[in-house]
């Protein structure tokens, strides 16, 4: 074992992790069985897909198995269809509102975990914890029943409120409505792991910082811009990312509200690029759009990741 | 490591049952799988066939029901796989389509039967015969006679008496005069089709959508003017919800247009609820009384895979299955319900039955535009149905029918 005998290892002692970067293999065999699953199933995918967007790739070649490559005509083709643009700046527009609002609410109810009491909190929690463990499927099953045209509950709702025009009130009329209800779903299931993560993240933090922050005459909104906040900074960072990333590639919740309709108004760009391979069987033109759409998240992602990687370096000694 | 080891060894074994994929029955195996649309075969006179198949070539005959809902991935992905499948029914509207892909099996050997000819148009392509006919059926228009009675509502033979029809029963009943959700575009394509028009056509062998023109107009300004006897949402279509099971059974409902089938399931979903339905039946009325209303000549066709195990023996089961004799068992186990697929069997409907009207409108039909490309047009998001429910919505026709049109001539060509 170690050097240190009798006592347990802790992960920081310098003996033992200088062992496991040398000599060892034992990492490396930990992580094989993780890293051949990957490169099975995504690894595979990945290079067949970029393989398939250089492709003439339909019905009659996949049932022929012939292949019959096309240069690049499958990218020139969607970048030159608007329906592609409009999709990306739909995608772009529909990612921001939601992960704005999954943070701010994120943030708030993991704030609001940190003050109730033990029950509340259990409750709370509770709940937060059934909003995340809902299967898709199901969660767009129900809030299609939610606001459903007849029997709708918030046809009912706004009824009740008095807003005159919600008697028969169709919510996926138009493509704008139809993303507003995804967005409310996304959020509704999205906002339990920032606020469970970040309350968690909270608990680390003394109330000795607090205090001191009170007596120094700091109001609550003080306290989190100027103390919290900052100390919360990789999470903030880390969690954004994450969520731009689901949001983006969200595909159940917006197939399954409206199919991407009315009349495609509501259709992103993992829509797209499944109504294009799978409805019409354009294999080599969904498999350029999946590139695109890889590539674009790509380049938005990168500066996101030049901020971790500059926050990692601060943050170390 | 031994743990490792076994966990490796797991993931092996997953990566391998999933590489096997589902192959189940089907070519070499010595058994003939055949695929049958859900609803489409009496079980009494496929159980009967394939006894006497079995008997005769020593085979067994794997029958596997298949739902029409997501049909084309399946198809598709079957058409491309050994011994998934070896005999299969196609829709008429799809089966160009997968002809030109090369996975069916031409039929050269069936070419001189005595075929249903506008059926037959359906199974060939470029002068091959890639499926044979199997059966017809289209729509009728389906009336609860009470209430017809109790508003003193007439059957009518024109488009005129229809609506006057309708405006009687809206005013002397509670019932709604007729149920026709928004976007049932097969009975749409049938007034455009009254007016002489398409959905598409073709010019020096190419296709070009056709709804933005008068013919498509009038026959959309028509389905309108029905629509608005309906309480029906301009966005739902005949399938969803379903109704012949979700809406006729569940509230008054004066008159629908539907399938041979769809009445038998709402006569059952009326039955289950201890009622008993008082259906007539009466053509789709066309423009003048000498001729019904174009419908839709839905149907579905027979066809063997490229890839099937033993070709010969599927093709001698679409024969047989197809044969004078085990033909008119067929249709009058549907009690003549069903359009035959050959000239030598004939239908026989009972008077006042579904299979009467239907008999009397199938010279009045019409098909889709036979060409591979169309099976992408009818896949969601359908254009035509996007077209109608902007439309009923108030959107202006020729503007929103000029797009349809640019996305039917898109995919109307694809191969």
């Amino acid at each position: 074992m170690t050097a240190q005998t009798g006592q347990r290892p802790s992960p920081a002692s310098a003996p033992a992790r200088e062992r496991l970067r040398r000599g060892s293999s034992l990492p490396y065999l930990l992580i094989a069985p993780a890293v051949l699953a990957l490169a099975a199933v995504l690894g595979y995918a990945l290079v067949r897909n970029v393989a398939i967007s250089f492709q003439e790739f339909g019905r009659r070649e996949l049932i022929s198995r012939t292949t019959r490559w096309a240069g690049p005509d499958n990218y020139l083709r969607v970048l030159e269809d608007q329906r592609f643009w409009s999709a990306t700046a739909r995608t772009f527009a529909f990612m921001a509102v939601n992960v704005v609002l999954i943070m701010v609410l994120g943030t708030l109810i993991g704030l609001l975990l940190g003050r109730v009491r033990k029950a509340v909190r259990l409750v709370l929690s509770l709940a937060l914890v059934a909003a995340w463990a809902m299967p898709v499927v199901a969660t767009v099953t129900v809030f299609r029943w939610l606001f459903d045209t007849q029997f709708g509950v918030a046809n009912w709702a706004m009824r009740t409120v008095g807003l005159s025009g919600y008697d028969q009130h169709n919510w996926f009329g138009s493509g704008l409505s139809t993303l507003t209800v995804v967005t409310v779903l996304v959020v509704w299931a999205s906002v339990p792991f920032v606020a469970l993560n970040l309350y968690a993240a909270l608990t680390t933090v003394g109330p000795e910082i607090y205090e001191a922050a009170r007596v120094d005459g700091a109001s609550a909104v003080r306290i989190f811009v100027s103390v919290v906040g900052p100390m919360m900074k990789p999470f903030f960072l880390i969690t954004t990312f994450l969520e731009v990333i689901w949001v983006f590639k969200a595909f159940v919740q917006v197939y399954a509200m409206n199919g991407g309709g009315p009349n495609r108004e509501s259709e992103t760009l993992p829509v797209m690029a499944y109504i294009e391979g799978m409805g019409q069987n354009q294999y080599g033109t969904a498999a350029a759009i999946s590139v695109l759409t890889l590539l674009i998240l790509l380049v938005a992602m990168s500066f996101w990741f030049r901020l971790i990687l500059r926050q990692e370096k601060e943050g170390q000694p | 490591m031994r743990k490792l080891t076994a966990a490796l060894a797991a993931a092996a074994l997953a990566a391998v049952a999933t590489a096997c994929g589902t192959g189940n029955g089907g070519g070499g195996t010595g058994a003939l799988t055949v695929w049958l649309m859900d609803g489409s075969a009496p079980q009494e006179w496929l159980d009967e066939l394939n006894a006497a198949f079995e008997e005769e070539h020593g085979v067994r005959v794997d029958v596997e029901i298949q739902q029409w809902d997501g049909i084309q991935d399946r198809v598709t992905t079957a058409l491309s796989e050994d011994g998934t499948v070896d005999v299969l029914e196609i829709g008429n509207t799809q089966t160009v389509g997968y002809a030109g892909t090369g996975g069916l099996a031409g039929l050269s050997g069936l070419e001189d039967e005595p075929w249903n000819e506008p059926m037959l148009a359906s199974a060939r392509l470029d002068g091959t015969l890639y499926a044979v006919p199997w059966y017809g059926a289209n729509r009728v228009v389906v009336y609860d006679r009470a209430i017809w009675r109790e508003a003193g509502a007439e059957v009518p033979a024109t488009r005129k008496e229809w609506l006057r029809a309708l405006e009687t029963i809206e005013e002397n009943t509670d019932a709604e005069p007729l149920y026709l959700p928004g976007r049932s575009y097969y009975v749409m394509g049938g007034f455009v089709a009254d007016e002489g028009g398409g959905f598409a056509v073709e010019e020096d062998g190419r296709w070009k959508g056709a709804l933005n023109t008068p013919e498509g107009e009038a026959g959309m300004a028509f389905y309108a003017r029905l629509h608005s006897f309906s309480d029906a949402p301009a966005d739902n279509d005949e399938a969803s919800p379903q109704q012949s099971t979700e809406i006729v059974p569940n509230r008054p409902v004066a008159s629908w247009i539907g399938l041979g089938w769809e009445a038998a399931a709402a006569i059952e979903a009326i039955g289950e609820r201890g009622q008993e339905a008082d259906f007539g039946y009466f053509p789709v009325p066309g423009p003048t009384a000498d001729r019904p209303g174009h419908v839709f000549l839905g149907g579905s066709n027979l066809a063997v895979s490229e890839r099937a195990g033993d070709r010969e023996l599927a093709e001698a089961w679409v024969r047989t299955a197809t044969s004078a004799r085990w033909h008119q068992r067929f249709v009058d186990a549907y009690d003549g319900g069903v359009v035959p697929a050959r000239t030598d069997v004939t239908a026989r409907p009972a008077e006042g039955s579904f299979a009467e009207a239907m008999v009397a409108s199938a010279d009045a039909g019409y098909l889709p535009p036979l060409t591979g490309g169309w099976s992408y047009v009818e896949t969601e998001p359908n254009p035509v149905k996007d077209l109608m429910t902007r439309v009923l919505n108030g959107a202006d026709y020729r503007t929103a029918a000029a797009e349809a049109d640019t996305e039917i001539t898109a995919r109307i060509n694809r191969d």
